[in-house]
């Protein structure tokens, strides 16, 4: 699931420490993975090569080959980099910030007192089903919207239940 | 932090599409309609290159020159002194093959299908890079612009065009004169770059974007066979790119890479050449084993047998097409013993191709079997691509491959696994997914005569082709003798049936995209057509899988 609570706890009540919720978009490739592509790629690639070995011939397929594993490595690099947008939501019991790292822009942020912060739904009114969005300080900002919307209304009742039993708790706002 | 966008963008959700004629189709960077973009343009090619195999037909229809004649091309016989133009008859023989193997059969498989179905099926929202999917597009557009012209600019003997042959030959491409030859190299320079910035496109597709849950061993049959293409098209392209840039070297600067007078070797093109060409053959077949999968389970209505190892036999076919090449030019002077490994290694291939046959065959097996438009197409495709894998083991074979080396016998056999087989494999596409594209169904009558028409035709044309490779007669010749009149009569006879089922083809699909019955469904088969596009209307919409799809859309606890 492309996100997390952390720490990890099973203790479902508020805590005086700050508790972060990390979220990404899914990505199927995991790191292993691309290595081991490459280097099969690179493997079976180079099998005429070997055959080539001090033929000038060699030095003609040579570019072509380098340049489509060269080009192979950057795309999927690139496919993975644009992937890699991460939203931490930070909630401790007086202050609530969104920090959003884009992958070719700056990081955002977003703050605000986490007693006034409505957590909300959207069914239909969002770009995507299920859209969820944080209210406060002003401003309405969205969480998770590359999440699936099955875990957009997951994440919406924990948060929910996080800030409904923040707000009980004895320790002061 | 990104502000909420609220209000009003989850009705439009559906994808209503505002874009222009020009803006859509020109400067497209949708994956679908790529895909359509692709499918077209190869029918056009397709169509010019089917009715140059007409041209060549009617000339070997009777023995003698006909047609073909240095005191000009006819369409028409007549009684008028002909003499042989055999630059023409080599010219349309090398455009031929160079379309059909460059610019038609993987620009529709690949190019169409796949792009337009693969990332739907792993539910991802678009290719990984859709400008990159654009400039292929109209990078295959260019190259195919440069085949053609290649006809009409002067070329060998004095006249248009470049009759070399498709496979480039030194030192015939490299002392054929004129700029024709150029232009053809080029064109497989903007082709090979076109395929090779596709494949990379669905690979990292394929790798980075399927939907959550869907591992590699759970993504559908066809996006696979795409899958597995796109990795053959990365290994095996660049080499024939090296291998014409050296040709190109060889004619215009001076470069002896493949000319035994400047310490080159004209044989070492061949390897090379076929180190692409024979991977090629599967490169063009591999997506339409994934499309015959999912046709033959949705109309056996059964769930497709042996799912894992009808993934792995496609990777198999893809190794094992690496390590083949060479009998494709037994009769150069090999060593005994290179023969004998290209023999075996060879005829190992017929083992994961025989898991794919048979796994077929298991899944029919039992299956509430329905004969419509694609399962016919389909059964076709299997009987027939069995016939040439058979005479495929004939020509594994060193010693027999003497004496069929270069005969009919060669032009039957491929063309019963690339005419009568991959191209089967585009009609099943076609009359499978074409109400998912255009939202209109063909009427079945006619999907079915032009199946019947097709299938007659083609083994007319195909089937004597064998009798007279045995016969002996040689491949490549405008020309032959009385001896070989009968069959070829025969065969010519079946390529005009062939040829006006084409045409009717052709009628059936303007049709059913102007008039045909308007599909209600998002899955008008049955429940076993279960992967992902089917969960979609029909078109589906401009922009589809923009939310993630959940794993209860796509896993069906059962193989695809």
């Amino acid at each position: 699931m492309p996100y997390e609570w952390l720490p990890i706890t099973n203790d479902a009540a508020p805590r005086a420490v700050p508790v972060t919720v990390r979220a990404w978009p899914h990505q199927s490739l995991p790191p292993a993975g691309f290595v081991g592509f490459m280097a099969a790629t690179a493997v079976f690639i180079a099998l005429p090569l070997v055959f080539l070995l001090g033929s000038p011939v060699f030095w003609g397929l040579l570019p072509f080959i380098v340049l489509a594993v060269v080009a192979l490595w950057l795309a999927i690099q690139r496919n993975r980099r644009d992937g890699q947008l991460l939203e931490t939501l930070t909630i401790s019991p007086s202050d609530m910030t969104l920090e959003r790292r884009n992958p070719h822009q700056a990081t955002q942020h977003w703050q605000a007192n986490p007693y006034w912060v409505s957590v909300q739904i959207h069914a239909r009114k969002g770009p995507v089903p299920d859209y969820l969005t944080l209210r406060g300080a002003g401003r309405e900002v969205e969480f998770g919207a590359f999440l699936t919307p099955a875990e957009r209304v997951t994440l919406c009742e924990e948060l929910q239940i996080h800030l409904a039993a923040l707000a009980r708790a004895p320790h002061p706002l | 932090m990104a502000d909420a966008a609220l209000h009003g963008h989850g009705s439009e959700h559906g994808g209503h599409d505002h874009r222009g004629f020009f803006t859509r189709w020109f400067m497209s960077t949708n994956h679908k309609d790529i895909g359509i973009l692709y499918l077209f343009t190869s029918a056009l090619v397709g169509f010019i290159a089917v009715a140059m195999t007409i041209y060549m037909r009617m000339e070997l229809m009777q023995p003698g020159v006909q047609y073909m004649c240095t005191e000009g091309a006819r369409a028409l016989a007549s009684s008028a002194e002909c003499t042989p133009n055999g630059h023409l008859w080599n010219v349309v023989i090398t455009a031929h093959g160079v379309l059909m193997m460059f610019f038609v059969v993987i620009p529709a498989l690949f190019g169409g299908f796949g792009n337009y179905f693969m990332p739907l099926q792993i539910g991802a929202p678009d290719m990984a890079f859709p400008r990159m999917n654009n400039l292929s597009y109209w990078l295959f557009v260019a190259g195919t612009s440069l085949a053609v012209a290649s006809l009409f600019v002067p070329g060998g003997e004095g006249q248009n065009g470049a009759g070399v042959g498709w496979v480039l030959y030194p030192p015939l491409s490299t002392l054929e004169q004129g700029m024709s030859m150029d232009l053809a190299i080029f064109a497989i320079h903007l082709s090979g770059a076109s395929s090779i910035l596709g494949a990379i496109n669905m690979i990292t597709t394929m790798l980075n974007m399927r939907a959550p849950g869907m591992t590699m061993h759970k993504v559908p049959l066809f996006a696979w066979s795409i899958f597995i293409t796109a990795w053959l098209i990365l290994l095996a392209l660049p080499v024939l790119a090296g291998a014409i840039t050296m040709l190109l070297t060889d004619r215009n600067f001076g470069t002896t890479f493949f000319d035994p007078a400047g310490g080159g070797d004209p044989i070492l093109y061949q390897h090379i050449l076929w180190f692409f060409g024979h991977p090629e053959v599967y490169i063009i077949v591999l997506p339409g084993f994934g499309i015959i999968s999912h046709v033959i389970a949705t109309f056996s209505r059964k769930p497709v047998f042996g799912y894992l190892p009808m993934v792995y036999a496609m990777v198999a076919i893809g190794v094992l097409g690496f390590v083949v090449w060479a009998h494709h030019m037994y009769t150069v002077g090999m060593s005994l013993t290179q023969q004998s490994y290209f023999m075996l290694a060879t005829m190992v291939i017929a083992v994961p191709t025989g898991i794919k046959v048979f796994s077929w065959i298991a899944t029919m097996w039992g299956g509430s079997v329905e004969f419509k438009t694609p399962m016919l197409w389909a059964f076709g495709f299997l009987f027939l691509f069995t016939v040439g894998g058979v005479t495929g083991i004939v020509l594994s074979q060193a010693a027999i491959d003497r004496a069929y080396h270069d005969t009919y016998y060669v032009i039957a056999h491929f063309h019963y696994v690339m005419s009568l087989g991959a191209v089967y494999t585009i009609f099943a596409g076609i009359y499978y997914w074409i109400g998912k594209m255009s939202g209109r169904q063909y009427p079945e009558w006619a999907g079915k005569l032009h199946f019947w028409t097709m299938f007659i035709g083609s083994n007319l044309t195909f089937f004597p082709q064998h009798f007279l490779g045995r016969q002996g007669m040689p491949r490549r010749y405008i020309d032959y003798p009385e001896a070989f009149a009968y069959w070829n009569y025969v065969s010519s006879i079946g390529a005009f049936i062939s040829f006006a089922s084409f045409l009717f083809f052709i009628g059936v699909i303007f049709y059913t995209l102007r008039y045909g019955k308007r599909v209600t469904e998002n899955n008008y088969w049955n429940e076993h057509a279960d992967t992902l596009e089917w969960t979609l209307p029909s078109p589906p919409p401009e922009h589809t899988f923009e939310t993630l799809p959940k794993q209860s859309d796509w896993d069906h606890s059962r193989a695809h």
